[in-house]
C-alpha cells in the first residue's frame, strides 16, 4: 500500500533559505579521452538535486534558491519537480536566480554572491574541485571565515580531491538541521584551508586560490585546462592530502598524508630530472592514471609562510585545472591559509543529531 | 624554439593557423556584404566566430584525412586546405569553381584535399563519415602504421537526427578511426539549443553510445587544438572514435537575411567583444611576443588581396552553360 503523500511544504518570506549550485559542465573535459575518466550524465545530475531537495524539504526547509543553466539541469529539473507537484510530493519551493547565463565560471561567481546577498544559511555545490574553488573564492571576498556563508559539497567532478563522495540525501538532512537552527554552527560547521597563489610582476599582483593543490608545470600555456601529463610537473603545494585521493594532491597523500582537519600543508619539489631525484613515486594523478613521479624534496607547509617558485616561467595550474601562465620575471609565491572558510561538516551534524535524538519523532 | 613561444606549435605554425582563420573570417565577412548586395544566388551561411574550432582541428590532419561538413561548411574548407578562390567561384555559381560551379555555398568538395563536401542535408555527413573512417581503418591494416582519421562536423541542431546518432553507434561498433565534432553554437537555426535538445549534454549522448566524450571552449583555439590532437591520435592508434563538443559563437543569422529576432537584446554586441576566438588568438600570440605585429599585417594584407581577387576571378568568370548539365553527375566505376 502506498505511504500518504507528506504535507506539501509553504515557503514565508523568512523561511531559512538554502542555496544550490549545480555545475552541469564539471567531468567534461579531456580526461575522459586520456584516461578513461568517467561521466555523470545530466539526468543524473538532476536527480542527485532531487534527492538532496527531497530531504531538505524533510528537515523543513522551505526554499531553495539555486544557479540556474542553459546545459539541461534547470529545464530537467523544472520538469521533475512539475511531477513531483503532481504527486502532491512534499519539496521546497525552487526558484532560479536571476541571472543570464553564460555557461561559463562566471555563472558559479555570479550565483555565489547572488545567494549571498539573498542570505542564503548555505550553499549545496554539486561539481569537482574546480566549482568548489570558484563558489569559494568569491563566498570568502570581502568576509572572513567567521561570515562566509558554509557549503557543502558533492562530488560530480573528476578528481574530487575537496568534496566528499557523499550521499545527496544525507546531505540535504545535515544542511537543512543547520539551515532551521538545529544544529549550531559550532556543530554543523568545520574550517577548512586554502592557498593564496600571487603572481607578481611590474603591472601588479594577479591572486587565486586553491582548495587543495597547487600545482606548477612548466607548460605554459592553458590549453585544455585540465593538468594530466606528469612530464612538466615542477611543484606541488598542497592543503591536505589523503593516501586514498586521486588527482595531484596523491603524491603528497603517499609521501606525508595530511588531514584536511589537521595544522599546516605540504610542499613537494618534483624532478623531472633524473640527477635531482630522490626517488620515484608511483601516484594516481588523475582517474586510471598511475604514473611515476620523480620526488626532489618535500617539506611541511606552515600556515601564513609564503613559498617562492623557482621556475622561470610556467603555469599555475589550481585544484588540478591550468589557470594562470607566468613568464620570466614574475615572482610566484604560494602561501597557506587556515581557518579560511568553512564547511558543513555532515558525518558530524548526523552524529550530533543522532545523539540528541533530532530525528526522533513522537509517536 | 624562442624561448618567448610559450605555445605548442612552433611560430611558422602559429602564423599558419592565424591565416587561416583570418582568411576564414575575410571570406565570410565579403560574402556578408555582397550577398546583401545581391551578388550571389542560393543561400549562404556563414562560420564567422567560429574559425578556432575549424582551424584547431585541422592542423593535426593531413591531406589523406577525411572530413564531412555541414551547410555551414567554408570555415571546414579553407581549414582543410581547399583553393580560396575556386570556393568563391563556387559559392558565385561558376565555372572553374570547386564543383564547376553546380554546388554553390553548401556543396564545396575537393576530394584532392579529403573535404567530402559540405552539405545542405543536415546530420548527413557523419554516415558519410564512418564509411571514409572503414576505408581508412581497412589501408592502414594493409599498410601498417597510423590510420588516416575522418571527421564529421556537426551543428547542436543536426545532432538530433537520426543519421547522427545511427553513425555514433555503427563507429562504435566497428571501432572506427572517426571523430564527431559537435559545433554548439547555441541555435539550431533559431531554436535554443536548451529547448531543442533532450539530453543537453553531448558528452552524455556520446556515452549512450558506448564512446568517450569531451567537451572544450570552442571560441580558444589552444583549448580546441590540445583537445583535437588527443582524439584524433587516439583515433589513428586504433582507439576508436570519440566525440568533442566545441562551445562557440556564430556571428552571422542563421543564413544570410536571418533577421536574428531569437537572439537576447546586447548578444551579438557581447560575443563580438567578448567571444572572439580570432581577437583572443590574436591577443595570446602578440602578448606572449611570440609573433610580431608586422607578421600579422603581412598576412592580413595577403588576405585582403587573395579575397579581393577570388570576389574579381568569381564575378569575371562565365557560368556553367548548358552542356555542363549533364557533366560530373554520374561516375563510370
Amino acid at each position: 500500500m502506498p505511504s500518504p503523500p507528506l504535507p506539501r511544504t509553504t515557503a514565508t518570506p523568512d523561511a531559512p533559505l538554502v542555496g544550490l549550485i549545480a555545475n552541469p559542465v564539471s567531468a567534461r573535459d579531456i580526461r575522459r579521452i586520456v584516461a578513461n575518466a568517467s561521466n555523470l550524465q545530466l539526468a543524473d545530475r538532476v536527480n542527485i538535486v532531487l534527492r538532496a531537495l527531497a530531504t531538505l524539504a524533510a528537515t523543513g526547509v522551505t526554499r531553495v534558491l539555486m544557479m540556474p543553466d542553459r546545459a539541461g539541469i534547470r529545464a530537467m529539473l523544472s520538469r521533475h519537480l512539475q511531477r513531483e507537484h503532481n504527486l502532491q510530493h512534499a519539496f521546497p519551493q525552487v526558484e532560479f536566480l536571476d541571472l543570464e547565463p553564460t555557461s561559463t565560471v562566471d555563472d558559479t561567481f555570479l550565483a555565489a554572491r547572488l545567494l549571498r546577498e539573498a542570505g542564503a544559511a548555505a550553499i549545496i555545490v554539486l561539481g569537482g574541485d574546480g566549482t568548489h574553488r570558484a563558489v569559494v573564492r568569491e563566498l570568502i571576498a570581502g568576509a572572513d571565515s567567521s561570515t562566509a556563508i558554509p557549503i557543502a559539497g558533492l562530488s560530480t567532478g573528476t578528481n574530487n580531491a575537496f568534496p566528499e563522495l557523499r550521499e545527496s540525501s544525507v546531505v540535504g538532512l545535515a544542511v537543512g538541521l543547520y539551515a532551521t537552527g538545529r544544529l549550531s554552527a559550532e556543530q554543523a560547521l568545520a574550517p577548512n584551508k586554502l592557498l593564496d597563489v600571487s603572481i607578481q610582476s611590474g603591472d601588479g599582483i594577479r591572486r587565486d586560490i586553491a582548495l587543495v593543490d597547487a600545482a606548477i608545470s612548466t607548460d605554459r600555456y592553458i590549453g585544455a585546462r585540465a593538468l594530466w601529463k606528469p612530464e612538466g610537473l615542477h611543484s606541488v603545494f598542497l592543503t591536505f592530502a589523503e593516501p586514498h585521493a586521486i588527482g595531484l594532491s596523491s603524491i603528497g597523500g603517499l609521501l606525508a598524508p595530511i588531514a584536511r582537519d589537521a595544522p599546516g600543508g605540504l610542499a613537494v619539489r618534483l624532478a623531472a630530472d633524473p640527477a635531482r631525484r630522490q626517488f620515484g613515486l608511483l601516484a594516481p594523478i588523475a582517474p586510471g592514471m598511475a604514473r611515476e613521479i620523480g620526488i626532489e624534496q618535500f617539506e611541511p607547509m606552515p600556515a601564513g609562510r609564503p613559498f617562492a617558485v623557482d621556475l622561470d616561467a610556467g603555469v599555475v595550474a589550481l585544484d588540478g585545472e591550468r589557470e594562470l601562465t607566468f613568464k620570466s620575471g614574475e615572482r610566484v609565491t604560494v602561501t597557506l591559509r587556515e581557518n579560511a572558510f568553512r564547511t558543513v561538516d555532515i558525518a558530524r551534524c548526523m552524529r550530533v543529531a543522532a545523539t540528541a535524538g533530532l530525528f526522533r519523532l513522537c509517536s | 624554439m624562442p624561448d618567448n613561444n610559450p605555445f605548442p606549435l612552433p611560430k611558422d605554425e602559429l602564423l599558419d593557423a592565424y591565416r587561416r582563420m583570418r582568411t576564414i573570417r575575410e571570406f565570410e565577412e565579403r560574402l556578408h556584404v555582397d550577398f546583401a548586395r545581391g551578388d550571389i544566388p542560393g543561400f549562404v551561411h556563414l562560420y564567422a566566430g567560429e574559425e578556432a574550432a575549424a582551424v584547431g582541428i585541422m592542423k593535426h590532419l593531413w591531406d589523406g584525412d577525411h572530413i564531412a561538413s555541414t551547410h555551414r561548411g567554408h570555415g571546414h574548407c579553407i581549414a582543410k586546405g581547399v583553393d580560396v578562390v575556386a570556393m568563391m567561384k563556387e559559392i558565385y555559381g561558376k565555372k572553374g569553381g570547386a564543383c564547376e560551379g553546380k554546388g554553390g555555398s553548401m556543396h564545396i568538395a575537393d576530394l584532392s584535399k579529403g573535404m567530402m563536401g559540405a552539405n545542405g542535408i543536415l546530420g548527413a555527413g557523419a554516415p558519410l563519415v564512418c564509411g571514409a573512417a572503414l576505408a581508412a581503418k581497412y589501408r592502414a591494416k594493409q599498410k601498417g602504421g597510423p590510420s588516416d582519421v575522418a571527421i564529421s562536423f556537426v551543428g547542436d541542431g543536426a545532432s538530433n537526427q537520426g543519421t547522427f546518432l545511427e553513425s555514433l553507434n555503427l563507429a562504435a561498433v566497428w571501432n572506427l578511426p572517426a571523430i564527431f565534432v559537435v559545433e554548439n553554437n547555441g541555435y539550431a537555426e533559431s531554436t535554443a539549443r536548451d529547448y531543442g535538445t533532450a539530453v543537453d549534454s553531448y558528452v552524455d549522448r556520446a556515452a549512450g553510445f558506448g564512446l568517450p566524450g569531451i567537451t572544450v571552449d570552442g571560441t580558444d583555439f589552444f583549448a580546441v587544438y590540445e583537445a583535437a590532437g588527443e582524439v584524433i591520435r587516439r583515433a589513428r592508434e586504433g582507439g576508436g572514435p570519440s566525440l568533442l563538443e566545441c562551445k562557440m559563437v556564430r556571428f552571422h543569422g542563421h543564413f544570410e537575411g536571418d533577421a536574428q529576432t531569437y537572439r537576447a537584446k546586447g548578444e551579438l554586441e557581447d560575443i563580438r567583444a567578448n567571444r572572439d576566438c580570432l581577437q583572443r588568438f590574436t591577443q595570446a600570440i602578440l602578448g606572449a611576443k611570440a609573433v610580431s605585429e608586422a607578421e600579422l599585417q603581412a598576412i592580413d594584407r595577403d588576405v585582403l588581396g587573395l579575397i579581393e581577387r577570388a570576389v574579381a576571378e568569381a564575378k569575371a568568370a562565365p557560368p556553367p552553360d548548358a552542356a555542363d548539365l549533364t557533366t560530373d553527375v554520374y561516375v563510370r566505376y
